[in-house]
């Protein structure tokens, strides 16, 4: 045991990127180690929401709860998160939670003069930090930014008023949900198609047709010149066994073997805006390093060795 | 003969429609275009009749019946009761009199301080009032001083206030749109049919009964065959039941005080022939035979009628009538009293015309002859559950009752006071009979029995409770379905089943599915969503067409007549009004007018081929339904009719007026012969069903494809749709109900169906569309429970408003003085409890109020009685603070505070204190399909499952709830939920909708997630959140629409250490309202008998609850005390503290003791070392 490595040097390739999307390849690793990643996007990647609402003045129609709920669930730009201080380790204010370390202070002051009903919205939040605000998409492709006027808090008609005070603090998404930066972060194994083309020679056009139209996704397509049947999109695979399924209802076993890669991972990645999706991916290998500095730097002390037993040595050697 | 002559002589004015041949739809001619149209015209399809439903809902409306039937009783029937009681006269002057002329019901209105102002029905709500108006009647009357008399009229005198039913047509909310509702601070929504009485929501139930004036054969415990009537006439109620017992034939009437036999009311009747009586009954001799017994045994000795009247005096009950001293000759009164009780309580409702008794012999001949059916034949015995056999009383109805009661107090009370006036020798003030019309009387008398529900009417020794109820708002579908319950008549407890199976005659009027758990199941039940209850209708006009239609009069028909082979009888409303000898032509005819509009809509003929009778009815409460009308099997209704009403050019009245639809009772169903889908016609059949979901009611049509769940299921979703969450009004936030649960987010269902978009369910949804996981996941998942996604709990999903209301008075007292509400006092050592007071002592909006904080600073006098007293100082007051008692460690906040005057002029605070609450373990969820469950662990998102595509669950529901319960709508809603979501278009699972296209397909729903990607049948391959690793099963997983149904864990969990005691018996007190302890129950304690634990029994049964020390005298074994100066115990017995040893004891056993000792029963202790 001792002395054997089984460190491995995963492979990353980016396939697109957007400020909001990202699409990757992660190769030569295995599923404990991508499902880690994908667990420190979802829930340990700081970020900067609304933790604490005093309203001074609410006449609208929403209770103060509601709106300081809908409130905290808006993304902020969080891009200074990381060099941000937990307020409940901030020793600036003792924890108090209100300064500039750990803290950003929002203002919204909204009242409704005229008799169309008026959209608060999260252009409404004035920041007092330049740097955290409201997530603006009005740039992202689909919209028009003339008419896009953020999130929308609250309506409010003729004569009603809403004025409030917030602080932005620091936290993850395991706490609460509105600090989780990913909107969706998934995985898949990539498939491994393999088409028996002896077998699949032995179809008819008719059969094969039926036989790639059974996929619910389009995976296989007929090449109209040569009739054969190609794969076009492995990764359009549900792993649904359809044309599986399929091909035994035909009689002919074995037209298709499809098969996961176990040591390749095609990744999704959406973020809600409060961070770029490059820097949520690269933000959320940075805490899992620090996760297992945390794991390692403890390693001289003997409950360490309590703890992790062989694993903690193993860890020593590797 | 004279009623005959009067009744054509009324009649041309009838008899004009019927020579107008054209009017009639179904002439031949007209019959022949319509066939040659329909071959041309294209093949419909069943889906476009459905457009008449949202129409038919906005001529009715929901609660139409109970509308209807307020409105009868306040257009029609109060006028009816005044007319028939309108002349107080005094008893000592008859000329002095006072009459009513006219009586309506005003506009909603109050008086106060003699200025009347209007109500609108929300102010009332708040304010704590009854939304009634002023009943105004018209008034003649003889005023007048030192005998001189003047005739006086009055007009517009108030004698009481009338609670007015909210949408009906003396309200203000009648006729209103959205607009103006939402003015009036109304929800649009609200279906109204309901009653404020002192700022409470009360509904009047539907009461179910049997039919009153109909003949009902049943057969008894002992397998006699009775015959019974319920008469019902204005003035009595009775009933009469006519029994075969052994062979022979008795009356039971209850002024009688044994049965006699019924030749014998016979001959007491005039029919001193037997011949009479047998040709009555019908000449077939086995009937003969029958009746051969009865005449046999009266034959013996009563020939004649006074023989005959003789012998019924000696049966009566003595009591009944006592005596009178005055009467001159007593055996003719006594023969005056039997002919009384035969006009008046037997068959009351055959009345009888200047002693004429032919028409109730007759009566009694049919009785007999149905009676005779049974015994040859056992099936026409009569079914009592037969929907048929029922009526349903309404609000109106019940109202009038009352209100009849209370008119007649009122006018006896007048004549009262007036008599007792006139009586006095001298009168000074000038005599005004108008001035002594009392108002109290009838305001109380109505807002006390709407108030409590208990109907007590003396006159017919009624004296039903619980017949109103407050009207439960926990959610909008709760309140639909509290106004179409209805109420059984008889008690719950017995243990019959006939009354709780599902009748089939329900079909269209009565929801199957809906009724609750337990003891009233299958009692209670609730109106289908098209059923209509109608009212009464005119009776006379509709006799004398009936004669002109061909029925012979009864009294031109000898016995033998009567039941010729060739003719039928023809029975309205319950009176037998002769005979027709073409039933098929007259029902025909009878039909025909109807559709045309001629009579009421709501007359049903029914032709009975096997009692050979024509039955006609327009009493009220009967159950009807609309249905389309065929001709030879072809709908009446044709496309350009729907294009029609598409465009609005036509409403539903229309096709009812044209002919087109006509209400069908239970009992005219039997005639027809209904298709439920057109293409399914045949050329007999008469009518096609509008839509087949409509027999379920407004519960039961919010589950999706509820055809494909097992029955129970179904069932069971009706009763918690009442218990879930969500939107209750659109008024909701301006509502001050004690308890309202509000959903913070509610949806409207991904999966709809029909009802849901017409009762506005879509609008007032009650739950969330939850994506849910099929699979088993941690074990925190078994029986039912499910786990939960912190991340949606995050982001508001099962999020929940609960406000409470609390409310405080400002009392004043008799000796002038009155609570005060002092100002808070911020130094003093209750600081932190009155945070949230405001300077004017009373609590404010917005302000986070915790357990035990103090939300109103009151002051109450110390003296409150005697006499009245002014200037009071603080030193007079003591402090009276009202504390908030809310779950422990919580904080709610003070949503709202309302100030307003009460009737008795003191000043009463409201609070609402709101709560939001987000999902914990242990709340309680339940999806539409009677699948309820509760949350059993909250697990973080990264942990949860999640597909390729990125979705993540929010709930988890174990697969093992499936295949138990069978409900397989479920399964079809998550398919239809996910193609819902992914095509962008809701989908419609309306019931028994596949075949006209309310419902998708799974074919066609599995055709759409293909299409988008999805596997048919609705599994996904998932990837465990934990590992990574792809799941070994694909995962069944879409949206569901789940409710958060009112039970949660924090008004629920309770534990307790020490706390308060009883006083009594010093044991630990019961239940979480006062902080009880947990019970260790018998069974409990036999389980630690049983296991031998001794000292826990000791410990949970004495030291953990009510430990007593007691002296006790070895000597004597009583019980002794301990003296404090002495510093020992002395026995009383003894007179000694010789033998006295201490011990413990139970105080529930000293109590024990010292009781028995007070019943002189000594128990004594014998005491032995341990």
């Amino acid at each position: 045991m001792e002395g054997k490595s089984y460190q491995r040097f995963p492979k990353v390739k980016i396939r697109e990127m957007k400020d909001d999307y990202l699409k990757f390849e992660l190769r030569e690793t295995d599923a404990s180690m991508a499902n880690a990643l994908r667990r420190v996007m979802i829930a340990e990647v700081p970020t900067i929401a609304i933790d604490l609402v005093e309203i001074e003045v609410n006449s609208s129609v929403l209770n103060d709860e509601f709106i300081a709920h809908r409130l905290g669930l808006v993304p902020l730009t969080s891009e200074r998160a990381m060099s941000m201080r937990f307020s409940r380790d901030c020793d600036a204010c003792d924890g108090d939670g209100q300064c500039e370390f750990c803290s950003v202070e929002f203002h919204l002051r909204a009242k409704c003069h005229s008799d169309q009903t008026l959209d608060v919205t999260s252009k409404d939040l004035y920041s007092s930090d330049h740097t955290v605000v409201p997530v603006d998409f009005s740039d992202s492709a689909g919209y028009d930014s003339s008419e896009n006027r953020g999130i929308i808090i609250v309506k409010l008609r003729r004569g009603q008023e809403l004025r409030l005070r917030a602080i932005a603090r620091k936290g993850i998404g395991k706490d609460h949900a509105k600090w989780s930066p990913a909107a969706t972060v998934t995985f898949m194994y990539e498939p491994d198609i393999r088409i028996n083309e002896e077998l699949m020679d032995t179809l008819t056009f008719e059969e094969k047709r039926n036989w790639v139209d059974s996929s619910p996704t389009k995976v296989f397509d007929i090449d109209p010149n040569t009739h054969q049947v190609v794969v076009v999109d492995p990764e359009a695979y549900t792993y649904d066994e359809e044309v599986i399924k399929k091909a035994d209802a035909m009689g002919k076993h074995g037209l298709v073997d499809i098969t996961a890669k176990e040591d390749s991972f095609i990744f999704t990645v959406e973020s809600t805006g409060a961070i770029k999706a490059s820097q949520l991916l690269l933000n959320a290998i940075e805490v899992l390093k620090q996760k297992l500095d945390a794991v390692r730097l403890s390693d001289d002390t003997v409950e360490a060795d309590d703890q992790f037993g062989e694993l903690g040595a193993h860890m020593r050697g590797g | 003969m004279g009623v005959q002559r009067e009744s054509v002589a009324g009649f041309p004015g009838h008899n004009l429609p019927l020579n107008n041949g054209t009017q009639i739809p179904n002439s031949p001619v007209k019959g022949l275009a319509i066939d040659k149209q329909v071959l041309a015209a294209p093949i419909k399809s069943a889906v476009e009749k459905y457009q008449l439903l949202p129409e038919f809902l906005k001529v009715r409306g929901l609660v139409k019946q109970h509308l209807d039937s307020f409105n009868y009783f306040v257009n029609t029937e109060i006028k009816k009761i005044v007319r028939a009681n309108n002349r107080i006269e005094s008893s000592l002057d008859p000329s002095i009199y006072l009459r009513f002329k006219d009586i309506r019901i005003g506009e909603p209105s109050v008086t106060l301080d003699g200025v009347s102002e209007n109500l609108n029905p929300h102010t009332c709500r708040l304010s704590d009032m009854t939304y009634a108006a002023p009943i105004k009647v018209d008034v003649e009357y003889i005023e007048g001083s030192h005998g001189q008399k003047t005739r006086a009229q009055k007009e517009n005198v108030v004698i009481g206030r009338m609670p007015i039913m909210l949408r009906s047509c003396c309200c203000v909310l009648y006729g209103k749109d959205e607009a103006e509702l939402a003015r009036l601070g109304e929800c649009p929504l609200d279906p109204g049919g309901y009653f404020i009485i002192k700022g409470t929501e009360k509904v009047i139930l539907i009461q179910e009964q049997l039919s009153k004036n109909r003949i009902i054969i049943d057969m008894d415990k002992k397998g006699n065959i009775n015959a019974s009537v319920t008469s019902s006439s204005e003035t009595i109620k009775s009933k009469t039941t006519i029994q075969m017992e052994k062979g022979k034939l008795y009356l039971i009437l209850s002024q009688f005080s044994t049965k006699v036999p019924i030749m014998v009311v016979m001959k007491a009747m005039g029919m001193e022939s037997d011949q009479e009586v047998v040709q009555m009954v019908g000449r077939d001799p086995r009937y003969s035979a029958l009746l051969m017994p009865s005449i046999e045994e009266c034959g013996k000795d009563i020939h004649t009628k006074e023989q005959a009247l003789d012998y019924l005096e000696s049966k009566l009950k003595r009591s009944m009538y006592p005596p009178s001293a005055h009467a001159p000759n007593a055996s003719s009164e006594k023969a005056g009293r039997v002919m009384t009780i035969l006009k008046d309580v037997f068959l009351a409702n055959v009345r009888v015309h200047q002693n004429n008794f032919r028409p109730k012999c007759i009566y009694v001949g049919v009785m007999l002859r149905r009676i005779m059916d049974a015994i040859l034949n056992k099936d026409a015995i009569d079914d009592k559950d037969y929907v048929g056999n029922k009526r349903l009383e309404l609000s109106g109805q019940l109202i009038s009752l009352l209100f009849e009661d209370l008119f007649k107090t009122m006018i006896t009370d007048v004549k009262r006071t007036v008599d007792s006036i006139l009586a006095k020798p001298s009168r000074s003030s000038r005599f005004d009979f108008a001035q002594w019309i009392v108002r109290d009387n009838i305001t109380n008398g109505l807002e006390r029995a709407l108030s409590t529900g208990n109907w007590d009417v003396k006159r017919f020794k009624m004296n039903k409770k619980g017949v109103t109820q407050v009207l439960g708002r926990l959610s909008f579908i709760g309140t639909l379905g509290h106004m179409t319950r209805i109420n059984p008549q008889f008690e719950k407890s017995r243990k019959v089943s006939g009354p709780r199976a599902l009748q089939p005659s329900q079909w269209g009027m009565l929801c199957p599915c809906d009724t609750p758990e337990g003891e009233a199941c299958g009692l209670v039940k609730n109106l289908a969503l098209m059923t209509h209850v109608t009212t009464d209708e005119e009776e006379e006009p509709l006799i004398s067409l009936f004669y002109c239609l061909g029925v012979e009069d009864l009294e031109l028909l000898s016995g033998e007549e009567l039941h010729a082979p060739n003719s039928f009888l023809v029975i309205f409303n319950g009176h037998i009004l002769g005979k027709h000898r073409r039933p098929q032509r007259f029902a025909t005819a009878i039909r025909m007018l109807r559709r045309a509009g001629k009579i009421g809509e709501f007359v049903s003929v029914f032709l009975n081929e096997k009692q050979r009778c024509v039955y006609i009815a327009s009493d009220g409460g009967r159950v009807c339904r609309p249905l389309v009308i065929a001709d030879k099997g072809i709908s009446r209704i044709k496309e350009h009719h729907m294009k029609e009403l598409l465009d609005g050019v036509r409403t539903f009245d229309d096709f009812l007026r044209e002919g087109l639809i006509e209400y069908l009772d239970v009992n005219e169903e039997n005639n027809a012969l209904i298709a439920l889908y057109e293409a399914d016609a045949t050329p007999e059949t008469t009518h096609i069903e509008i839509e087949p979901f409509t027999i379920l009611g407004v519960c039961a049509g919010l589950i999706p494809y509820p055809h494909h769940n097992q029955s129970p299921r179904n069932t069971y979703q009706c009763a918690m749709g009442k218990q879930a969450m969500g939107n209750i009004a659109y008024n909701q936030l301006s509502r001050m109900d004690t308890l309202l649960y509000l959903l913070v987010y509610p949806q409207k269902p991904l999966l709809t169906t029909r009802t849901i978009e017409l009762v506005g369910y879509d609008k007032l949804g009650a739950g969330q569309n939850a994506t849910v996981a099929v699979m088993s996941y941690s074990g925190y998942d078994i029986e039912d429970a499910i786990v939960m996604n912190k991340a949606s709990l995050d982001r508001g999903f099962g999020r929940c408003i609960v406000m409470k209301r609390l409310s405080a008075i400002i009392q004043k007292y008799e000796n002038n003085t009155q609570d005060r509400i002092a100002r808070p006092n911020r130094a003093g050592n209750d600081a932190g409890r009155m945070q949230v007071l405001d300077d004017d002592g009373i609590a404010a909006p917005g302000e986070i109020i915790r357990p035990n904080d103090i939300y109103i600073n009151k002051q109450t006098p110390r003296v409150t009685r005697g006499t009245m007293v002014t200037g009071l100082t603080d030193s007079d007051f003591k402090f009276a603070p009202q504390t908030f008692k809310g779950p422990i460690g919580e904080s709610s906040v003070v949503d709202k505070v309302a100030l307003f005057t009460d009737k008795n002029n003191n000043m009463c605070i409201k609070y609402l204190i709101r709560h939001t609450r987000r999902p914990e373990v242990g709340d309680k969820f339940s999806s539409r399909h009677g699948q309820k469950g509760v949350c059993g662990t909250i697990v973080q998102q990264e942990d949860f499952p999640f597909s390729e595509r990125g979705i993540c669950p929010d709930l988890i529901m174990n697969p093992h709830g499936f295949p138990s319960r069978m409900t397989v709508g479920k399964m079809i809603e998550l398919l239809g939920g996910k193609a819902g979501v992914s095509c962008g278009r809701f989908h419609y699972g309306s019931a028994f909708g596949e075949p006209s296209g309310h419902a998708d397909t799974v074919e066609a729903i599995s055709h759409t997630l293909v299409e988008k990607g999805f596997s048919y049948n609705g599994k996904d391959f998932i990837y465990s959140g934990i590992t990574g690793c792809p799941l070994q099963a694909y995962i069944f997983m879409g949206p569901i629409y789940y409710q958060k149904l009112k039970h949660m864990v924090l008004d629920k969990m309770h534990a307790r250490g020490s706390g308060p005691r009883v006083m009594l018996t010093r044991q630990p007190t019961e239940g979480r309202a006062r902080n009880g302890g947990l019970r260790v129950g018998e069974m409990e304690r036999d389980c630690l008998i049983a296991y031998g634990a001794s000292m826990l029994i000791f410990e949970r049964l004495m030291i953990s609850s009510d430990p007593f020390e007691v002296q006790v005298c070895r000597a004597c074994g009583l019980l002794g005390y301990y003296n404090h100066k002495l510093k020992t115990g002395i026995c009383s017995s003894c007179k000694n503290g010789d033998n006295i040893s201490t011990m413990k004891l139970p105080y529930a056993c000293k109590l024990l003791i010292q009781e028995l000792q007070s019943m002189n029963i000594v128990p004594r202790l014998k005491l032995a070392e341990a």
